[in-house]
């Protein structure tokens, strides 16, 4: 109980230091005071008795250092005046503190945003019971690389023969859907999956069931499973949705289950999980199921990898597989889902760690001059035997109350970049699950924040105090090993500067390119529609009608359909050159198209003639290939007249979508069919009124001179020819385009706006290192001017040798920026040019950084009269 | 009184508290000037006693809670603090004192042995 009240009065003395002070001294002199009457009574005057009191009582510092001794723990009583003091001191140079803190919560802020994004999506685990436990399985194509889908036989075979995997599910998205019940319809996404997806996942519905084998059978009535959020809105959370029917895109489902209200697919946004009706039929012989597997538990994933490698052979040895590729590759479902992601994000990362040693070299460049600034005060203080240990321990509250500081002021900015870079993210950010500012973050700028200012202030001060003072007292020498290291340092953040400049640079220079020509067609202009069909429909009659109408809507140059929009996912079948099996493609894309098709485009037809009205069911099949094709089938020779089977591998063939040979009537230039970022794809086209079977979907293109809002025009088209028909989606084609260059677009924006920061930031660093050398030659420029120079050759002195140290940096970072570039071209897989413009570009903006930084002090330094110059030291 | 360590260095300590506890209970409130004449005067200028040396020892006591401290003048319009004692320092001052004599006795008798 004592101990406790002792201690709260301590602890009070200790944050009440001042006032205990007060108190101290005016008890002190209330004493000096009674002494010196007493003397004075004695006889002694005023002076003599007040000498006489003073020898009496004795030396009054230790007398208060005793109380203070008493009164409070005289440690932490000295930490916190010495960090009073410090901020005293920052205060007095609120540049300086400024300029400290916001580099920190810039350098340190931004790195901690990214860190948390980095972290999110590749650290933590996914929101599944054992995620690790989830892989994979891609497939390794014979033509080499791999392929993330499978096709229908294999993946059955897997579920049903493989030993590995605990369960096995086959996925397939399918975008957005029109949900209709009671009501307004409404868009939402679905995901169609086969019974195992609740295994993989091990996620099972909170309410009636999940699916089984039986429901993915072809033919069997379907069923789907509604997400928590979709069951509130839909059935107003009815236990007894269960049971009833929703339609969707004209098909008619029955609810077996709802998910738990946590549940969220990582894969893509899914409202509803509709059962994946499969079959050997067309649609699934080509690679278009996703395969996911949960191992079992206990195997690792080397084991499983052997397994399936050894029960894939089996497969293949039983000719089972209509495309005998090379295996099954397992991953990481997570490290799949971050997929580019990954490198997108550890570019990034590289990035702001390039920002973030800018960032710390200009601290320590700040902290480094105004050590050296103190030099005198340091002295001094040593002199007078101020031991060194609390020097540095004053230096150290500097430090730490700067970095305080720095890290409230990360906090914020990482905050308001997290707020900025989430909503832009064009990635699936529901897979990450990011919040704002969390403890890991804090933390981390914390011990970054920490690290920095503590490392640059105490080696700094460190470095100072060794100095012998008597040195500095008889006139502030500067020494050269701290002007070799402040000429570094510029060096150093110069060429930090221009790398991370030039591979923005040339990132933007890519995407621009990526831009720009690879797509093999033009979207400018170009409006799209999609449609969904019956199974039963006769489409080719609505189908030329609608066509008809919309091509007499006014201000429409063209229009076409065609069976899959560029950019839009695969559409593949078997195919192979006709006699040559050794010619074969297991997954070419294939697209029925309209005859105005290459020409709404704008795809260069390169040889031939593109399809005719005269193209129809009753005349001889024809197809036409893209350049890429006709190279790999026929080389330099003409391939028009050639013929290609589709349905057709490696001389065997597949029933149910073998096609009677078609011939080759013309050619066209490779399009960016998949992705991308992808290599564009071999496709085949062949007339729509050609297609053997009937369409689930088709798309139109309509091109217009000017930019039209056709919308409207379009659906009247349609829904005149035939008012029931579901229009999915109309948008314009350049809008594709962006959504599938949208991550590089991102990371290219992003890097640019480091590179930005960047060049701000450097900017600062050398105007501030700079604005200080220039400070300490001071006396030098005046007496080159009191000799009578001309001011401007003096400053010109100066801009010149700063250019030439920013030069060296410059070269530095370009060769770094080279090197770094190469590194990332192998590990992106990109197209990196080397492109002179760019490195020169850099170069030029940081030469002009670096002789504003260094012009401006040079001048104000130069126009002070020199007199007061020389004797101000 | 118990938990009190009575380490050496504390022997001083615990000295000096009684003191000034104990010239607070006979003369009252007084400032720390006047326990210092106090003391001097009553060992007859054999001990000389700093106002300095006071400070830690009325700290101490105020932080127990057995003094209080307050500013006054003195009769000649002076600022002084004064400190007296409280009532729980009233009943420290008797423990104290009956713990010193006790073993101010002990150690007497030892000292008397031979």
């Amino acid at each position: 109980m004592r101990q406790g009240r002792r201690f709260l009065h301590k602890l009070r003395n200790l944050f009440q230091a001042g006032k205990a002070e007060a108190d101290l001294e005016r008890e002190v002199q209330s004493h000096l005071e009674m002494l010196s009457a007493h003397f004075r009574e004695s006889g002694l005057t005023d002076d003599e008795a007040r000498l006489a009191a003073k020898r009496a009582y004795g030396s009054v510092e230790f007398a208060k250092e005793l109380q203070r001794d008493a009164r409070s723990w005289i440690p932490i009583e000295s930490l916190l005046q010495d960090l009073r003091f410090a901020l005293r001191s920052l205060g007095r140079y609120p540049g300086f503190s400024a300029v400290a803190i916001l580099t920190l919560a810039l350098g340190i802020g931004a790195n901690s945003a990214v860190f948390k994004v980095l972290d999110s999506i590749l650290l933590r685990p996914l929101p599944y019971h054992r995620s690790n436990e989830i892989v994979q399985l891609n497939l390794e194509l014979r033509s080499g690389g791999t392929n993330s889908t499978l096709n229908v036989p294999e993946f059955e075979f897997l579920r049903d023969h493989s030993k590995t995997f605990a369960s096995v599910a086959g996925l397939r998205g399918s975008g957005t859907m029109l949900l209709k019940r009671h009501g307004a319809p409404n868009w939402i996404h679905g995901l169609r999956a086969t019974e195992g997806v609740f295994g993989v996942l091990d996620v099972h519905p909170a309410l009636g069931r999940g699916f089984e084998q039986d429901d993915t059978r072809p033919g069997s009535p379907q069923v789907a499973v509604l997400s928590d959020a979709l069951w509130r809105s839909t059935f107003g959370a009815d236990p007894g949705a269960i049971g009833q029917q929703i339609e969707l895109n004209d098909s008619t489902y029955t609810v077996v289950g709802v998910m738990p209200r946590d549940f969220r697919f990582v894969g893509s946004p899914a409202d509803i999980i509709i059962a994946l009706p499969l079959s050997n039929g067309i649609v699934d012989t080509g690679l278009n199921t996703q395969v996911i597997a949960r191992l079992k538990p206990g195997v690792t994933m080397a084991q499983a990898q052997a397994n399936v490698d050894g029960e894939f052979a089996a497969l293949r040895s039983e000719g089972r597989s209509p495309s005998s590729q090379r295996g099954i590759r397992l991953e990481s479902y997570q490290t799949w889902l971050a997929g580019d992601l990954r490198t997108s994000v550890l570019v990034l990362f590289a990035a702001v760690s390039f920002l973030l040693l800018i960032a710390c070299a200009n601290v320590a460049s700040l902290l480094m001059a105004r050590a050296t600034s103190r030099q005198r005060e340091v002295a001094i203080r040593l002199a007078i035997g101020c031991g060194r240990a609390h020097l540095i321990q004053q230096f150290v509250m500097e430090s730490f109350a700067l970095a305080l500081g720095g890290t409230i002021a990360g906090v914020i900015a990482a905050g308001m970049t997290l707020r900025v870079l989430l909503p832009s993210i064009p990635w699936n950010v529901s897979a990450i699950g990011l919040g704002g500012v969390d403890a890991r973050m804090v933390w981390f700028t914390l011990g970054l924040t920490l690290v920095t200012t503590f490392l640059f202030g105490i080696a700094s001060y460190w470095q100072v105090s060794k100095l012998s003072p008597s040195v500095f007292l008889k006139g502030g020498v500067q020494q050269a090993g701290q002007q070799r290291a402040r000429r570094l340092l510029v060096m150093g953040e110069v060429a930090v500067a221009a790398m991370l400049l030039v591979n923005a640079g040339l990132l933007i220079e890519t995407l621009y390119r990526l831009h720009q020509q690879r797509l093999g067609f033009e979207p400018e202009h170009v409006v799209t529609m999609t449609t969904v069909f019956e199974q039963k429909q006769n489409v080719l009659e609505f189908e030329k009608e609608a066509l008809r109408r919309i091509q007499a809507i006014p201000g429409v140059s063209s229009a076409a359909l065609t069976s899959g929009l560029p950019l839009s996912g695969p559409d593949n079948l078997p195919t192979q050159q006709e006699g040559r099996p050794e010619h074969s493609i297991g997954g070419m894309e294939y697209r029925a198209v309209s005859p105005d098709y290459f020409r709404t485009m704008k795809i260069p037809l390169l040889r031939g003639r593109a399809f005719q009205q005269g193209d129809n069911g009753s005349a001889v099949p024809v197809a036409i290939v893209s350049e890429s094709v006709a190279r790999a089938w026929w080389g330099s020779e003409n391939p028009l007249g050639g013929r290609v089977v589709v349905g057709q591998y490696q001389g065997r063939a597949f029933p149910e979508v073998l096609e009677r040979p078609r011939q080759i009537v013309g050619v066209v230039a490779d399009v960016k069919n998949l992705a991308m970022d992808e290599a564009d794809p071999a496709t085949v086209y062949v007339p729509a009124e050609q297609l053997p079977r009937s369409q689930t979907s088709a798309a139109w293109v309509v091109r217009t001179e000017a930019d039209v809002p056709l919308g409207a025009e379009l659906r009247k088209a349609v829904l005149t020819v035939r008012p029931d028909q579901r229009i999915l989606e109309i948008e314009p084609m350049t809008e594709i385009v962006a959504r599938s260059i949208a991550r590089p677009a991102f990371n290219a924006s992003l890097m640019a706006v480091f590179g930005g920061l960047a060049l701000l930031l450097t900017g600062i660093g050398i105007y501030g290192l700079l604005s200080f050398q220039v400070e300490r030659r001071r006396r030098e420029v005046a007496v080159r001017i009191a000799l009578g120079a001309k001011r401007l050759a003096v400053i010109s002195m100066v801009v010149k040798e700063t250019l030439v140290l920013m030069l060296m940096g410059i070269a530095a970072g370009s060769v770094g920026a080279f090197v770094l570039g190469r590194l990332l071209a192998s590990f992106l897989g990109e197209l990196w040019m080397s492109e002179p413009f760019v490195y020169f570009g850099v170069a030029g903006i940081l030469l002009f950084v670096g002789l504003i930084a260094s012009y401006l002090p040079a001048r104000r330094a130069s126009g002070i009269d020199p007199v007061r110059s020389l004797r101000y030291d | 009184m118990s938990g009190r360590d009575k380490s050496r260095g504390d022997v001083l300590q615990g000295t000096l508290d009684l003191i000034i506890l104990r010239v607070l209970g006979t003369m009252g409130p007084q400032h720390a000037y006047g326990i210092a004449a106090r003391v001097q005067q009553v060992s007859g200028d054999s001990v000389l006693l700093k106002q300095g040396s006071l400070y830690p020892g009325l700290v101490r006591l105020e932080q127990e809670g057995w003094i209080v401290g307050e500013w006054k003048k003195t009769e000649n319009q002076r600022d002084a603090k004064y400190y007296k004692l409280t009532r729980a320092g009233t009943k420290a001052l008797a423990a104290e004192s009956e713990r010193w004599r006790r073993s101010a006795g002990l150690i007497e008798k030892l000292l008397e042995e031979n």
